[in-house]
């Protein structure tokens, strides 16, 4: 967050050290529905940001320098990416793609009469910008969204259609090791292929797309009308918190690495975004920025380079390990209870996360999410009686520990009444990133400083501060029924002969990622079980990502024999995390829309290179028959060049 | 600077392409004898699709070499222009100029642009930890598993993708085309216009759109 942001109102400033800005109160009485009216000083133009002209940044790599540069812990605050302002667009979005206006190629929006409108519209200009990860380093040069770092924070509302102009404004010219082309990807989004942001999909610099996010529930056709408060679709399908990224084939990596994703923060009537009672409302920690944080896990390495700024290094994992764009950040929470909404965005590291209280010992988190979507009853992770509610089959993994992988969402509640004022309370990661420089403040017994993300002081609730919210309710959801099986499938996340691939059963190699054909069939409306499995010993963890609905795991494997489903796998998901020797049993459903999909491993160097499939979705019997003949054009060219292969050898 | 004759100018490489520190600058020789440096004669501001075979192999590379050839004749208008093809041996010390050239001639693939290459193994090894190392011992160290990609490279772009020789025809020649010289903004609103039509045919005859951007 800028730091002049909170600048002219220091009593603020001086209060929350930037916790809580001018726009997080402004957002509490928007979101509350108290109708705030904003000053137009208070605005942020992006028309005053401008594109201002940032200068490439000077190459360090190669050859990669050994560490980054040293850090002092604790320096900086924590906060949460700005709510991103709704913008009103011109020209006006259109069913079908305004080419003539500069809009990229895409298909029509599905369902245009039936959620345009939309009630909030959003401005995201992917452009350069400067970010500083720590006062003690230079600016860094990154791509971000309106150039921001991380990006500005999408907020819809369940029944209220969204619609995002994504204005590729990359620099037509790089040196940096990032592609100027994008296809934004909204993390698991139920709506049509044009706005899934599909790998293949990507547009050059110059051009814009528009992507409508209706915000609805899945089951639109099978519950139709209007049957609540939030609009549209089976209510049980809710889900939270989505996050946007970059998805442009073979260069995911390097854009998310610049910075191109952000959050996407959806509401309903049970989960409002206030903590005031309202009907239906769960009173969960609800207010944006104050109470309810993005908790966005990247790691990074930086070089410091002669013009004076400190640049990202092009590598798949880092030294540094950065919260909400801070590099151990502190944060100043009140004895209340806090949300955070835990998203690693990798780019390929998995987390394991614990909190450690100041005597050493582990503390008590409390997941009520997994991947957006409610748990029905929360599940406290800790590393004594509550060890049991791991997230992991095989792994030991750290008592107490949450295993977060690339693109796992986590809602957790902290309950900081259960500490003292005084006390600093520390998020730990199992792995060890490079400081250089010893803590400010005693760490407990057996911490190092290089295990800590950020450090949380605690301090009495002051008067104006919100009170805390009610106990986490015990039940928070409950779970959709789904219907019988229509199919079984079956993928294959497999290293053969040094290739990454999805593989079916009946594949002789295995298709590559091919834009062009689709790799399964699916009708619209079946429900369809899929195994999915990395049995191939390979020692690769690969965490699944299946774009479109959510599912829900049924069986979980270890080399083949059936496990019990760990507690925190068993509710709605959409990243199935695959380690080593692992399969899954999902079932999910395909309803209300067709069209071009994704089945990937959310490693972004696993999914750059090609281990990523394209399924569809598709309306009638007539459509089917036509898919699943185009299915076999892949598998045909492929299976002609093994058996030429085999005639040779 | 204009930025557009820069991209437009043949064989100027990118300001931030890394050059013979990533690419080397190996002395190698083509299936004519012909000595070149890899980086200064091959790499440098062109587009390039690089693989790794030898003659005597009776694995994958019979399969890819055709591959290739096929892919050959669909690029035919640019090869040797400003594309073209590398096949590199991994085992130099069979593979002479003159095992390279008949190699070429018995496939008919002897053909303008692409070029078959041998050199030192040290060199032929480090080229190779280049463009496909991936920092995994039990992956880099096996000759034997690279054998089916393909590296395509502009070095007037500074980009480089890959593809799987044995994904589908289309499918790498589109993998060749994402790494293509950048069009300029009015060549692709011309084109975008052109789509237009594609796309409501398409969506008329199948309800959606089946295609991706072509």
């Amino acid at each position: 967050m800028p730091n002049n942001e909170a600048k002219d109102r220091p009593e603020i400033e001086s209060k929350t050290e930037n916790t809580i800005s001018r726009r997080s109160v402004l957002k509490i009485g928007a979101v509350a529905g108290a109708a705030g009216v904003l000053a137009p000083s208070m605005l942020t133009s992006k028309e005053a940001l401008g594109f201002q002209e940032i200068a490439e940044p000077v190459r360090c790599d190669p050859p990669a320098p050994a560490a980054s540069p040293a850090h002092h812990p604790f320096v900086d605050n924590f906060s949460a990416p700005f709510p991103c302002d709704d913008h009103p667009l011109n020209p006006q979005p259109t069913e079908f793609p305004n080419l003539g206006a500069g809009e990229a190629d895409r298909a029509p929006h599905p369902r245009w009469t039936q959620f345009a409108p939309a009630h909030f519209t959003y401005d995201m200009s992917a452009q350069a910008g400067l970010h500083q990860f720590h006062s003690d380093f230079g600016q860094t040069y990154i791509w971000g969204f309106n150039g921001q770092y991380p990006a500005p924070t999408l907020f819809g509302k369940y029944g209220k259609s969204g619609l995002v102009r994504f204005r590729n404004n990359l620099p037509t010219f790089t040196t940096t090791f990032g592609r100027n082309e994008m296809t934004i990807h909204l993390h698991n989004g139920h709506h049509g292929s044009e706005s899934d942001g599909f790998a293949g999909d990507f547009f050059g610099t110059g051009f814009w797309k528009d992507n409508l996010y209706p915000n609805v529930y899945a089951g639109i056709d099978a519950y139709g009308g209007n049957p609540g408060v939030d609009g549209v679709g089976d209510p049980l399908e809710k889900m939270g918190s989505f996050w946007f990224h970059d998805h442009r084939a073979e260069f995911t990596l390097n854009n998310n690495v610049l910075g191109m994703n952000g959050m996407y923060i959806v509401y309903d009537s049970t989960d409002p975004g206030h903590e005031n009672p309202s009907a239906g409302s769960l009173q969960l920690p609800g207010y944006y920025g104050v109470t309810d944080f993005p908790l966005i896990l990247v790691d990074h390495k930086f070089c410091a380079t002669s013009g004076g700024r400190t640049e990202l290094v092009n590598a798949a994992g880092g030294d540094k390990f950065i919260v909400n764009g801070k590099i151990q950040p502190k944060m100043t929470v009140r004895r209340r209870k806090y949300r955070f909404r835990i998203l690693n965005t990798g780019p390929t590291q998995t987390y394991d996360l614990t909190l450690i209280k100041p005597d050493g010992s582990v503390g008590t988190i409390t997941v009520i999410a997994t991947d957006a979507n409610f748990l029905e009853h929360p599940l406290p992770v800790d590393a004594g009686a509550n060890a049991g509610n791991s997230n992991s089959t095989t792994t030991p993994i750290v008592p107490g520990g949450l295993r977060v992988s690339v693109a796992e969402r986590y809602d957790i509640i902290i309950d900081f009444a259960a500490f003292n004022a005084g006390d600093k309370v520390y998020l730990k990661e199992n792995r060890s990133m490079f400081v250089g420089n010893p803590s400010p403040d005693p760490l407990p017994a057996g911490l190092n400083i290089n295990n800590v993300l950020m450090q949380f002081n605690v301090v009495n609730r002051e008067p104006w501060f919100p009170v805390d919210t009610p106990p986490i309710p015990s039940t928070l959801c409950t779970y959709p029924t789904l219907p019988a099986t229509d199919n079984t499938w079956e993928w294959q996340f497999v290293l053969v002969g040094g290739r990454f691939r999805v593989k079916r059963p009946f594949d002789t190699v295995g298709c590559t990622f091919d834009p062009d054909h689709s790799a399964h069939c699916i009708l619209q409306g079946t429900t369809e079980e899929w195994l999915i499995n990395n049995n191939i010993a390979s020692g690769w963890t690969h965490p699944v990502h299946i774009h479109f609905e959510e599912f829900r795991t049924l069986k979980r494997f270890v080399n083949g024999v059936e496990v019990p489903v760990p507690p925190l796998m068993s509710g709605r998901k959409d990243v199935s995390r695959m380690e080593a020797g692992q399969g899954a049993l999902i079932k999910m459903q395909f309803r209300d829309y067709s069209g071009r999909y994704l089945i990937h491993c959310h490693n972004m160097a696993h999914e750059d290179n090609f281990m990523m499939v394209r399924w569809d979705i598709v309306p009638d019997q007539a459509a089917l028959d036509a898919c699943i003949a185009d299915q076999q054009v892949c598998e045909l060219e492929m299976k002609a060049k093994e058996n030429y292969r085999e005639e040779v050898a | 600077m204009d930025i557009s004759k820069l991209l437009t100018k043949p064989f100027e490489p990118h300001p931030a392409s890394p050059g013979a520190s990533r690419y080397t600058n190996a002395v190698l020789r083509n299936q004519n004898n012909e000595t070149v440096k890899f980086y200064d004669d091959l790499i440098r501001g062109k587009q390039c699709v690089v693989n790794f075979m030898y003659a005597e192999c009776h694995g994958s590379c019979p399969a890819v070499t055709q591959t290739l050839k096929t892919i050959y004749r669909e690029l035919k208008d640019r090869m040797g222009k400003d594309l073209f093809f590398y096949s590199i041996t991994t085992k130099p010390e069979d593979d002479t100029p003159a095992a390279l050239k008949h190699y070429a001639e018995t496939r008919n693939v002897d053909l303008p642009g692409w070029y078959f290459l041998t050199g030192e193994s040290y060199d032929i090894e480090t080229i190779r930890f280049r463009l496909f190392g991936m920092d995994h011992p039990g992956f880099d160290g096996d000759l034997t598993l690279h054998g089916s990609y393909l590296r395509i490279i502009n070095d007037g772009r500074n980009s480089w993708g890959m593809a799987q020789a044995f994904a589908s025809n289309r499918n790498i020649l589109k993998r060749i085309a994402w790494q293509d010289p950048p069009k300029s903004y009015a060549e692709r609103v011309v084109e975008s216009r052109a789509r237009q039509i594609l796309i409501e045919q398409e969506v008329k005859k199948y309800g959606y759109r089946r295609d991706v951007m072509s």
